[in-house]
């Protein structure tokens, strides 16, 4: 354990080893590897619907049946573009739903098998996909969503199960940058998925989804093979239990709100470890719902990942529908909103770290989200301030929205009603990041729908109508309820890791 | 039968092979080339060409070479008002005698897919399939004409056509163009460019996979107590 010595550049950095670096590594990339086969879905979507549909050109050449027109799926491209819209809603449903059942699954069997078990056998089920029904030329409907089903919801696995290993090896004091930092895997996978998907795509569509496929499996071997989910696997003493003395005269009112005999109101830190064992088991659904904070927020993120979620869905479409910019092009330029939700996420993270409490911030990067997005939807067509604004969206709605998928997630579930076990952590992040599915799939619905029948603009509207929406939950939270996510000042525990000076 | 026994069976195996063989001989040989009665006429184009050419053989109303591919057909004096449907067995032919027949219909689509036509020798009141611009000479005779040497229409500009994306135009027959993969190019719709690199994919990956996975386990969970 000489490692941490070299690493003393700080407080925050000194107090880590290489485990938390694997760690950090090891759950940031087995995301983006699931991120990434999103991604290259969305990426191959033109090729797959010119290999489902015979050729519709006119051409005073006669166009061989078995080169240009043997496949028959659909009649033309757009009723393939359709289908794929559908296959797209009815992942996001089926990951919703999944992510309610693997958080509950992730607390009650080992993390570190699930998240494996997923990713393998999400990579199998997207091989099968995408690669098996190419070579074996089985193009079905019925048969691509049954398999789309079964792929959201095993890679729901993913989330929760990350989280919560995130959650039992990084402690709350700087928890805000370091989640912040962490989140960018989703965004990251988004590159890699598009990186891989453009570098294959020459040699069919099916090599897209087999790399990205065999990467996610192998990715799943080297997690089972190299994450420990917690420090206390290899001895290591856990992360301080999170209490909030300054808080103390809120707990009355909480402990009255929920009365779970299972909680001790008197508890105590150095009760902790000899409790461990004890209070192993896992939460159950009900009781984590009912924890302080976990449905307000799972609303307010509702109401966020449904703006962060159009936004990934329909930004490239509405910049070239809208100003009539090219595909790539546009492609490209949406990246700028991802950029803005890391940086966004990253500082928010940061500011609650030092403020100690995230609500504050929260609060106000909701209030200045509906500036923004005001201000994008009235965006002049100039690729320059049109990207900037794009980014300003994205660091005020894509911020708080990676801030509340993970740092509050792992605060929650860690919160000191839970007592310091994981076992609330997976149950936690998957009902605060199903909701949010539900709300983003219920959005993409939404969107497409009113921008058919209203317009873009109204779309903005609708929109600027979730932040405030978000803030109502947020609010609801603070004035009931203990906020779990604000910090004590000092921990009142006797630090009992060697490694960590403070 | 049954008590013979299986020696029995065993033994009528090889005439059962020879019959199955004649069989398949006398079904090898298209329909195009038995169905108009007798033979290839002694001094047809098409008998000249199969003599001039080493290994061809004819047969009924063929020439055929070793492997029983039609190079040559000729169906004169057929009473034949037109080809008929068996005529695309034919569509390798590099010589075709349709002379002294009563053709009444329109050539163009008749000899769709035949690119190796070279020679086609028609009754005097027909036209060249795909017209005059589609063949390099055409003689005419007194009761016959002669089509000699297929054009490629592609670069002509007679024909403003375009393929569609990764396409290229390829002759089809006489006249007649299609629209084939560019080179490069293969797969449905010629979307696929070369072939993945499968086993160096996956050889890369499966080591890169198994080092880290040692060196992760090494590190990090050698140690670990069990759950």
């Amino acid at each position: 354990m000489a490692w941490p010595r070299l690493s003393q550049r700080g407080p925050l950095l000194s107090r880590f080893s290489h485990h938390h670096v694997v760690v950090f590594l090891l759950t940031f990339f087995s995301y983006s590897l699931l991120h990434a086969s999103r991604k290259t879905f969305s990426n191959v979507k033109v090729s797959i619907s010119k290999q489902w549909t015979p050729s519709a050109e006119n051409t005073s050449y006669e166009l061989p049946e078995e080169i240009w027109s043997s496949n028959y799926l659909f009649p033309s491209a757009e009723e393939a573009t359709l289908f794929l819209g559908t296959l797209d809603t009815i992942f996001l449903f089926s990951y919703a739903v999944g992510l309610f059942i693997s958080g509950i699954v992730g607390d009650r069997l080992n993390l570190r098998w699930v998240l494996s078990f997923g990713m393998c056998s999400s990579a199998v089920v997207v091989f099968v996909f995408g690669t098996l029904t190419e070579w074996l030329r089985l193009y079905s409907t019925a048969l691509y969503c049954c398999l789309w089903i079964a792929n959201g919801l095993l890679q729901s696995t993913g989330w929760p199960c990350v989280v919560a290993v995130m959650g039992n090896w990084f402690g709350k004091a700087g928890r805000g940058v370091i989640f912040g930092l962490w989140s960018a895997c989703a965004s990251v996978g988004n590159i890699l998925g598009a990186c891989l998907a453009s570098s294959v795509l020459q040699y069919g569509y099916e090599y897209a989804f087999l790399v990205t496929a065999a990467v996610q499996f192998a990715g799943g071997i080297i997690i089972f093979f190299g994450l420990l989910v917690s420090p206390e696997e290899i001895g290591l003493p856990g992360i301080e239990v999170e209490a909030n003395p300054e808080e103390d005269s809120h707990r009355p009112l909480m402990s009255g709100a929920d009365s779970e005999d299972e909680y001790e109101p008197n508890y105590s830190i150095q009760e902790g470890s000899t409790h461990q064992a004890a209070q192993a088991k896992a939460i159950s659904f009900q009781q984590a719902c009912c924890l302080p904070g976990v449905i307000p927020y799972s609303l307010a993120y509702a109401c966020l990942k449904l703006v962060n979620y159009s936004f990934f869905f329909w930004l490239p479409f509405y910049l070239s529908n809208n100003f009539g910019w090219k595909e790539a092009e546009a492609d490209k330029l949406s990246i700028w909103y991802d950029v803005g939700g890391i940086i966004g996420g990253t500082l928010q993270g940061f500011i609650s770290d030092v403020l100690q409490k995230r609500s504050p911030v929260l609060a106000l990067s909701l209030l200045l989200a509906i500036g923004s997005l005001v201000g994008y939807s009235h965006s002049p067509n100039d690729k320059s301030i049109n990207v900037l604004l794009m980014t300003i969206t994205g660091f005020f709605i894509g911020g708080p929205s990676n801030m509340i998928s993970s740092a509050i997630s792992a605060d929650l579930g860690r919160q000191e009603l839970v007592q310091g076990s994981s076992e609330a952590l997976a149950t936690v992040t998957g009902i605060v990041d199903g909701t949010g599915s539900i709300g983003a799939a219920v959005g993409q619905y939404l969107v497409s729908l009113i921008q058919d029948h209203l317009g873009w603009m109204w779309v903005f509207y609708f929109f600027i109508l979730m932040p405030p929406g978000s803030r109502c939950y947020h609010n609801a939270n603070r004035t009931s309820l203990v906020d779990p996510t604000s910090m004590s000042g000092s921990p009142a525990s006797p630090d009992p890791c060697p490694t960590r000076e403070r | 039968m049954a008590s013979r026994g299986p020696g029995g069976l065993w033994s009528l195996l090889p005439w059962a092979v020879a019959l199955l063989l004649a069989v398949e001989m006398a079904l090898a040989l298209p329909e195009i080339c038995i169905q108009c009665p007798g033979s290839v006429q002694k001094l047809s184009e098409v008998a000249r060409y199969c003599k001039q050419t080493p290994n061809l053989t004819l047969q009924a109303r063929c020439c055929l070479n070793q492997k029983g591919t039609i190079l040559g057909l000729d169906l004169q004096n057929c009473s034949l008002k037109d080809p008929g449907p068996n005529f695309t067995q034919a569509d390798t032919a590099v010589i075709i005698d349709l002379q002294a027949n009563p053709l009444q219909d329109d050539l163009a689509n008749t000899f769709h897919g035949f690119t190796q036509l070279q020679t086609l020798v028609l009754p005097q009141e027909s036209r060249c399939p795909g017209g005059i611009e589609a063949w390099y000479t055409v003689t005419y005779y007194k009761d016959t004409q002669t089509c000699q040497g297929q054009r490629n229409l592609c670069n002509s500009t007679r024909h403003p056509g375009t393929c569609p994306e990764n396409g290229s135009c390829a002759p089809n027959g006489p006249g007649l163009l299609k629209c084939v993969c560019a080179d490069g190019f293969h797969g449905y719709k010629c979307m696929r460019q070369s072939s993945f690199p499968l086993l160096m994919f996956f050889g890369i990956l499966g080591s890169t996979t198994l080092s880290i996975s040692a060196l992760l386990w090494g590190t990090q969970r050698r140690k670990a107590k069990a759950a």
